[in-house]
C-alpha cells in the first residue's frame, strides 16, 4: 500500500513584507519517491520546502509530508525529515569541523547533552565514505572548497535518520565531480533504503536518470510527472521562457536552458 | 625587589584586580567567541553602553526619589537585557545585517538616555556613570567580583552543556530548526545571558575595556584557530595576558590598565590577520604546486606545513579530539 510523500492543496505563501512567492499549488506525490523540484531562480522551490516543514506558513491552503499537516503537525514532520539547506543559509565563521557537520544530523535529534556514541561515529564515517570525504573527518569545514561542502552536507543527510531527505540546491556552486557523485549516491542511496528524496535542483539533466518524479514549479505547479514526460518543450518554455530546448541523445531527453546560475535568497 | 612584588601582589586592590581579570578572561572565552561565531561581536559594545543608559536612568530613580530601591546596577542589566531582546528579535531568523542596524538604534538611544538623564543628576553622581563607560581594574570591590564570579560560572556552565546547540544555531540555524532543535530559545538563552555578563563587566571594568577583551581577542583567534576548542582556549590566554600585561604597565608606568590592555588586545587582531594573510599567501601556492600534480586532493597534507610557518602560536596547535 503506498502512502503521500508529499501533497498540497490550494497552498499559497506570502513573505511578510514580499510579493506572493507560492500561489494555488496543488498536487500529490506517493511514496516511495525520488522527487525532484525544478524551475528557475525565484520560481519558489526552497519556499515550498520551509513551508513544507512549518518553517513557513501558508496564508491558505495545506501541504502535508506522509500525512502531517505543516502547521499542526511540525513537531512530527522534524522527526521525520533530514534536511540539507541552500547553501548560503550556512555560516562559515564557526571553525566547526567536518565530523561534527557530519553528526549534528544525528546529534540534533537526540537531547542534550548530545554526546555522540560510537555508533553515531561509525555511521558518520561511513556517510563520508559514500562521498569520498572520510579522509577530512577532522578538517575544518570552512576551509573545504564548495563542492566539497555539499559532499559533508550530503553526508550529513546521510548520517541522520528519517524516511525523508530533503535537500535545497546540493548541486550548487559544485565542481563536476562533485555534483556526479553527489547524484549518484543520493540515487543509490534511494534504491538501496527506504527512504524518499526530495530535491530541488536548477537542472534535471544532472539527476533525470535517477528520479521517479519531476515537479516542474513556476509560483504556481507547471507540470508534474516522471522526468521523460516533463521534458516537453511546450511545458519547458512555461517554465524557463524561450530559451529553453530539449535535446534528445542516446535515449535521454536533455533541456537545454539559459539558466544555469546559483539560485539566491533576496533577504 | 622581589619583596616589594610579592607585597604588591599580596595587596586586596591588585589580587581583586587580577581575580577580576580572570573571570572577564572567562566571560570573553564563552559569550564573547560565541557572539563573534555568531556574526553579533557588534552588539558587544550596544550592550555595554545600553548598561551605561540603564545606570544612569537607576541613579536618577535613586536621586528624584521616584524609586528610591532601583539601584543603578538593576537599570544596565534591564538596559541591557533589552537591548539583547531588540537584537534577537530582529535576528531571529540569523540575518546579521538587521541585528546590526538594532544594535545601532539601542545603541544611539541609551547613550541619549544616559546624556539626557546627566543634567538631572547631582554631578557628585555623574562620575558613577563615566565609571561604566571608562571604569577601573583597580577599583573592584568585592560585590563586582561576586556578582561577575557568578555570572562566570554560569556562562561556564551553560557552555559546557549548551555549546553543540549554540554553534548549530549559529552554523545552519535553519537546518537545526527542521531537525527539530528549539533554535529560539537557544538563540535567546546565548543572548542574554552574554547580556547580563557583559552588563555586570562593565560595571566592573568600564566598556572601553569589556569591548576590547570580549570581541578583538575572539576575532583575532577565529581568524587563525582551526577548531572550537582551540578559539576558547586561545581567547582566554589572549585575554589574561593582554590584562595582565596593562596591569604590570600601570605599575612601572604610570598608564591607564584598561587602556593599555585595550591596546594590547585590539593588537593581536592586527597579528592574526597578518598571520591569516601569510597563511593564504602560503595556501595559493600550495594551490599552484597541486595543480601540477594531478589526483592531489585540495588542502590537503599542506596543513602542517603551512600551520608551522605562521609562527610560534600555541593556541593554534590545539586540537579537539572529541566533537565540538
Ligand atoms: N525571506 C524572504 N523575504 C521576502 N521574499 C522572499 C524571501 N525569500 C524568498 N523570497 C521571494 O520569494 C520568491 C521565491 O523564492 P524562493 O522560494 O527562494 O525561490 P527559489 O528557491 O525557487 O529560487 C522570490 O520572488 C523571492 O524573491
Ligand atoms: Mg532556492
Amino acid at each position: 500500500m503506498s502512502e503521500t510523500l508529499l501533497e498540497a492543496h490550494g497552498l499559497t505563501v506570502r513573505y511578510p513584507e514580499g510579493e506572493v512567492a507560492l500561489k494555488d499549488v496543488t498536487f500529490s506525490v506517493e511514496t516511495p519517491s525520488f522527487m525532484a523540484i525544478i524551475g528557475p531562480n525565484g520560481s519558489g522551490k526552497s519556499t515550498l520546502l520551509k513551508t513544507a516543514l512549518g518553517l513557513l506558513r501558508p496564508i491558505s491552503g495545506s501541504i502535508r509530508l506522509l500525512g502531517h499537516d505543516s502547521t499542526r503537525e511540525s513537531a512530527a514532520i522534524r522527526r521525520l525529515v533530514r534536511y540539507v539547506p541552500q547553501r548560503d543559509r550556512i555560516e562559515l565563521t564557526v571553525p566547526i569541523k567536518v565530523k561534527d557537520i557530519v553528526l549534528m544530523g544525528r546529534l540534533l535529534k537526540k537531547r542534550p547533552p548530545r554526546i555522540a556514541s560510537r555508533t553515531d561515529k561509525r555511521i558518520a564515517h561511513e556517510a563520508l565514505q559514500r562521498v569520498n570525504m572520510d579522509e577530512f573527518w577532522d578538517h575544518p569545514f570552512n576551509e573545504l572548497s564548495g563542492g566539497q561542502r555539499q559532499r559533508v552536507l550530503v553526508a550529513r543527510a546521510l548520517a541522520a535518520e528519517g524516511p525523508v531527505l530533503m535537500l535545497d540546491e546540493p548541486l550548487a556552486g559544485t565542481d563536476a565531480e562533485s555534483q556526479r557523485l553527489i547524484v549518484q549516491v543520493l540515487g543509490e542511496y534511494h534504491t538501496e533504503n527506504d527512504v524518499n528524496i526530495i530535491m530541488v535542483t536548477h537542472d534535471l539533466n544532472p539527476i533525470h536518470s535517477y528520479v521517479d518524479n519531476v515537479l516542474l514549479l513556476r509560483r504556481t505547479v507547471i507540470g508534474l510527472g516522471k522526468p521523460c514526460d516533463v521534458m516537453d518543450p511546450a511545458l519547458l518554455t512555461q517554465v524557463y521562457g524561450h530559451s529553453a530546448r530539449v535535446v534528445e541523445y542516446a535515449g535521454h531527453r536533455y533541456c537545454v536552458t539559459r539558466d544555469t546560475g546559483v539560485d539566491r535568497h533576496h533577504d | 625587589m622581589i619583596e616589594g612584588l610579592l607585597s604588591l601582589l599580596s595587596s586586596p586592590i591588585v589580587s581583586r584586580a587580577i581575580i577580576g581579570a580572570l573571570l572577564i578572561a572567562v566571560v570573553a572565552s564563552t559569550s564573547g567567541t560565541l557572539l563573534v561565531f555568531r556574526g553579533l561581536s557588534f552588539m558587544t559594545s550596544g550592550v555595554a553602553h545600553a548598561a551605561l543608559g540603564g545606570a544612569a536612568l537607576g541613579l536618577y530613580l535613586q536621586y528624584t526619589g521616584i524609586a528610591p530601591w532601583f539601584d543603578p546596577i538593576l537599570g544596565a542589566l534591564l538596559f541591557s537585557t533589552l537591548v539583547a531582546m531588540i537584537t534577537g528579535y530582529a535576528g531571529e531568523t540569523g540575518i546579521s545585517q538587521k541585528m546590526e542596524v538594532a544594535v545601532g538604534v539601542s545603541f544611539a538611544l541609551s547613550m541619549s538616555i544616559a546624556v539626557f538623564l546627566m543634567y538631572y543628576i547631582p554631578p557628585t553622581q555623574v562620575p558613577q556613570i563615566w565609571g561604566y563607560l571608562i571604569g577601573d581594574i583597580l577599583l573592584l570591590d568585592n560585590l563586582d567580583l561576586v556578582l561577575l564570579g557568578g555570572t562566570a560560572v554560569l556562562l561556564v556552565l551553560l557552555f559546557i552543556v549548551f555549546h553543540k546547540e549554540f554553534i548549530y544555531v549559529s552554523v545552519d540555524m535553519e537546518g537545526s530548526i527542521a531537525h527539530g532543535l528549539s533554535a529560539r530559545a537557544y538563540h535567546y538563552l546565548m543572548l542574554i545571558t552574554s547580556s547580563l555578563a557583559i552588563a555586570l563587566a562593565t560595571k566592573a571594568v568600564g566598556a572601553i575595556l569589556v569591548y576590547a577583551i570580549m570581541v578583538a581577542p575572539a576575532a583575532a583567534s577565529n581568524e587563525v584557530v582551526r577548531s572550537v576548542r582551540g578559539v576558547v582556549v586561545s581567547v582566554f590566554i589572549i585575554a589574561v595576558l593582554s590584562e595582565l600585561a596593562g596591569l604590570a604597565a600601570s605599575f612601572t608606568v604610570n598608564a591607564s590598565p584598561s587602556a593599555i590592555a585595550g591596546i594590547i588586545a585590539a593588537m593581536s587582531y592586527v597579528v592574526a590577520m597578518h598571520i591569516k594573510k601569510v597563511r593564504e599567501h602560503a595556501n595559493s601556492d600550495l594551490d599552484e604546486l597541486e595543480l601540477a600534480v594531478p589526483g592531489h586532493e585540495y588542502g590537503h597534507g599542506g596543513e602542517m606545513g603551512e600551520r608551522d610557518s605562521s609562527g610560534g602560536d600555541e593556541s593554534t596547535r590545539v586540537v579537539s579530539e572529541e566533537p565540538v
